[in-house]
């Protein structure tokens, strides 16, 4: 059989992997930012583009797309080309798929200091962006498949099926729960509203997890795990089960995010189910990687590469343990809006992700500039900081989500919330927010030592750019299947066929979940007080939006008797019919919001209280962690989109009359007077055309039209 | 049409009941097709990453 000499092209390979190292500093180093802004919340600087609710989504998209998402592009180009003996399909694909992603990065980081973002987490991208994403994404995937089609192998090995899904799902999440109607070039409203939005969201949040964290690396796993243990994976067997399991029972799992919500029970006993049964195909992964190390055990003493996958892959074994848990409902009615969550998810960031992605940078960077690592000991020492770190980082999370759950839920023996004062709750967990910022600390120290030891590495070694392979060349089978041939073994040899059984599997749990929320109406019953924003509210509502503060308040109230107390009526499908997006947020370190409006509710304030909040939280109670927005009373409310803005709501099915829209800013105007009138009255003076009028406007409505119903506070758990 | 499915199939307890049997089944052939896979296949599959020698980048063995 003739052999063929082809080179593989570690170019891409290496310029992901040093984009990877930069993303990764960048991101972490917000990330630091936003934990001592917990300790000293004057580290805002007091200007809009470092506030908490601005950077926030710059850390979690820096450290998710650009790090963890050039981490797995280094990893995919390196081995895709390797396990396919073939080139990548076409030189230019890649630098667009390379070029691009660097530049959807920086648009976003810039984009979202500017404030222009959806408002919906981890997908916080305007519609331009997100278009520029989809372009790039495809560019990838047509490169992969295209590197798969002119392979020179007849098998397609088990971590280019991971790597296909990947492809695959992150293609139909990203569409579906980005489409949008634009308002101009920074704004849009997305088409969902209320429950159905949130459902789309996690649907597309939770298995941004699944698809963009965890099997692109899981494909990873199975190729340098192998590699670095010279020695063939535990079960081949196994990783069949494990992998089709996985992604089908994976997109099933969103609604565990909003348990206790007004999301119809049904959806989120599915949630519960599916996400209970997830913990077996997660660990069929975890024990297939760390079995494939047996017999090797004794060169993960001495190897870094090794040592950096074993707790990589122990990590996303706590991990997907830990998630399934904090899904059922008893956990979660603890865990959830505390940093319980935030401590899961760094676990498997910093553990999973991180870890291995440095295990392949390890792994693969000496063999690109044919060296050896310059140092073992500086990979040891980076292995141990970046271990530590990762401790500090969560046990003290755990610990203050615990801490401040408890505190949420404790009555006296009269009857009383023991805690009424959120800030209460807060202020008890200094000290953890202290440990998890030497911890994310401690992580950065490591990150620095190990770029230190591959920039000596590379400094040593010769790079070589196309390095030479051969192969014979594939003799294709027929199309249909051989005699004796087995459906999914003529399947692991037909990439665009496997595509589409991958897509069917991912599409059922979506579409079983999503389409009864939009077609039986029962599922969100309508309150007849409900009325849409007045054209202030939608103004301050997207004031809200734009300075992130659903990245520290929920607008859900849970049907606790914890949470009726404190915050009022528990929140009810019907009352966000109207809401573009959804801001029902996913952790509290602010308290709940979505009763702020209610005149005779507990969480009541006068408009001069939110006018002084905003310019100086501290004057008000010097224990407060909220950042200030003193420039939200100097700017002008920019009212030259409010007509545009109600049009659009209009074409989503907001009944507003026929013809508002031009009307809309008198309207806007007469309203901003009172409030502008009512101030003064209290010896603020500030103009009706500020920025905080429309915010004081917004929060003053929140909870007032189910109030207004008339609805019983009565809670349905006693929790 | 599909509206008239979603309505009729028994009220919405039902979906956890058709997702399980539709899991149920797909996991039971996925089983299947495993076992029916041969020994040496699954040796050969399995060792893919393994083949992919290259003289420049395996040369460079444990760091």
């Amino acid at each position: 059989m003739e052999n063929q000499t082809f080179y593989y092209d570690n170019k891409i390979v290496k310029n992901f992997a040093y984009a990877t190292l930069f993303w990764g500093v960048i991101g972490m180093v917000v990330g630091l930012l936003l934990a001592l802004q917990f300790i000293w919340p004057a580290l805002t600087f007091g200007i809009p583009y470092t506030t908490f609710g601005r950077i926030r989504p710059i850390h979690t998209n820096a450290v998710i797309f650009a790090f963890v998402g050039n981490g797995m592009f280094t990893g995919i180009y390196y081995s895709l080309q390797r396990l396919c003996k073939a080139r990548m399909f076409n030189d230019l694909l890649s630098k667009i798929n390379f070029w691009g992603w660097q530049l959807i990065i920086v648009f976003a980081a810039l984009s979202f200091a500017g404030g222009m973002t959806t408002g919906k987490e981890y997908a916080e991208l305007e519609w331009p962006i997100d278009l520029l994403v989809a372009v790039i994404w495809l560019v990838f995937g047509a490169n992969m498949i295209g590197t798969i089609i002119k392979r020179r192998t007849q098998h397609i090995y088990v971590a280019i099926w991971f790597y296909i899904a990947t492809f695959v799902t992150i293609t139909v999440l990203h569409v579906v729960n980005s489409l949008a109607i634009p308002v101009n070039l920074f704004k849009s409203y997305p088409i969902y509203a209320g429950v159905q939005d949130a459902l789309v969201q996690w649907w597309y949040g939770h298995n941004a997890v699944a698809f963009f964290l965890t099997t692109p690396f899981l494909g990873l796993m199975y190729y340098y795990l192998p590699k670095a243990a010279n020695r063939p994976i535990y079960s081949y067997r196994l990783s069949i089960v494990h992998f089709w399991a996985l992604i089908f029972l994976y997109i099933w799992a969103g609604p565990h995010h909003l348990l206790y919500s007004a999301l119809p029970g049904w959806a989120q006993s599915l949630g519960v189910v599916f996400s209970v049964m997830l913990i077996a195909p997660s660990w069929g992964g975890m024990v297939n990687g760390l079995l494939t190390l047996r017999g090797a055990w004794d060169r993960v003493r001495e190897d870094p590469v090794l040592k950096f996958m074993v707790v990589a892959v122990t990590a996303y074994g706590m991990s997907t343990f830990e998630g399934p848990m904090m899904s059922t409902k008893t956990v979660n009615a603890i865990s959830h809006f505390t940093d319980w969550t935030v401590g899961h998810a760094h676990i498997g960031a910093l553990g999973w992700n991180g870890f291995l992605t440095f295990a392949v940078l390890y792994y693969l960077i000496p063999r690109m500039f044919q060296t050896q690592l310059y140092s073992r000991k500086i990979a040891n020492l980076h292995f141990w900081i970046g271990t530590l770190g990762i401790i500090f980082y969560a046990v003290p999370l755990y610990w203050g989500a615990i801490t401040q759950a408890s505190m949420w839920k404790e009555f006296t023996a009269d009857g009383f919330l023991k805690y009424p004062n959120f800030l209460e709750t807060v202020t008890q967990l200094k000290p953890m927010y202290a440990a998890r910022a030497i911890g994310g600390g401690l992580y950065i120290v490591g990150i620095v030592l190990g770029i230190y030891n591959l920039i000596l590495t590379i400094r040593a070694g010769k790079f070589v750019p196309e390095e030479a392979a051969s192969a014979p060349a594939l003799v294709r089978a027929e199309g249909k299947r051989g005699s004796g041939e087995g459906m999914h073994r003529w399947l692991e040899r037909r990439p665009v066929q496997f595509m589409l059984v991958a897509l069917v599997a991912i599409l059922i749990g979506g579409l079983i979940e999503i389409v009864p929320l939009y077609l039986v109406k029962t599922n969100i019953p309508t309150i007849a007080s409900v009325k849409p924003y007045t054209p202030l509210e939608l103004q301050g509502r997207d004031i809200y939006v734009r300075e992130g503060c659903y990245t520290c308040h929920s607008q859900q109230v849970r049907p606790f008797r914890s949470e009726t107390e404190r915050y009022g009526e528990y929140a009810k499908a019907g009352e966000y019919v109207y809401d573009h997006p959804f801001q029902w947020g996913s952790k509290r370190n602010g308290p709940d919001l979505s009763r702020e409006g209610v005149v005779s509710g507990r969480q009541y304030k006068p408009n001069s209280w939110h006018y002084n909040h905003m310019l100086n939280p501290q004057r008000l109670n010097e224990q407060s962690i909220m950042p200030v927005y003193k420039w939200l009373i100097t700017d002008d409310l920019d009212i030259s989109t409010t007509a545009k803005k109600i049009r659009v709501m209009q074409f989503l099915g907001v009944p507003y009359p026929q013809g508002y829209d031009k009307i809309a800013n008198d309207d806007l105007m007469i309203q901003a007077r009172g409030i502008a009138d009512d101030l003064k009255s209290q010896g603020i003076q500030v103009e009706p055309t500020k920025e905080i009028i429309a915010m004081i406007a917004y929060l003053q409505r929140l909870g007032k039209d189910v109030h207004a119903a008339g609805m019983p506070t009565a809670a349905v758990t006693t929790k | 049409m599909l509206r008239d499915v979603f309505k009729s199939i028994g009220g919405f307890e039902s979906f956890g009941l058709i997702s399980m049997i539709i899991f149920v089944v797909f996991f039971a052939l996925l089983i299947l097709h495993t076992f029916s896979l041969k020994r040496k296949d699954v040796e050969d599959f399995s060792r893919m990453p393994l083949d992919d020698f290259s003289k420049e980048s395996d040369e460079i063995q444990d760091i």
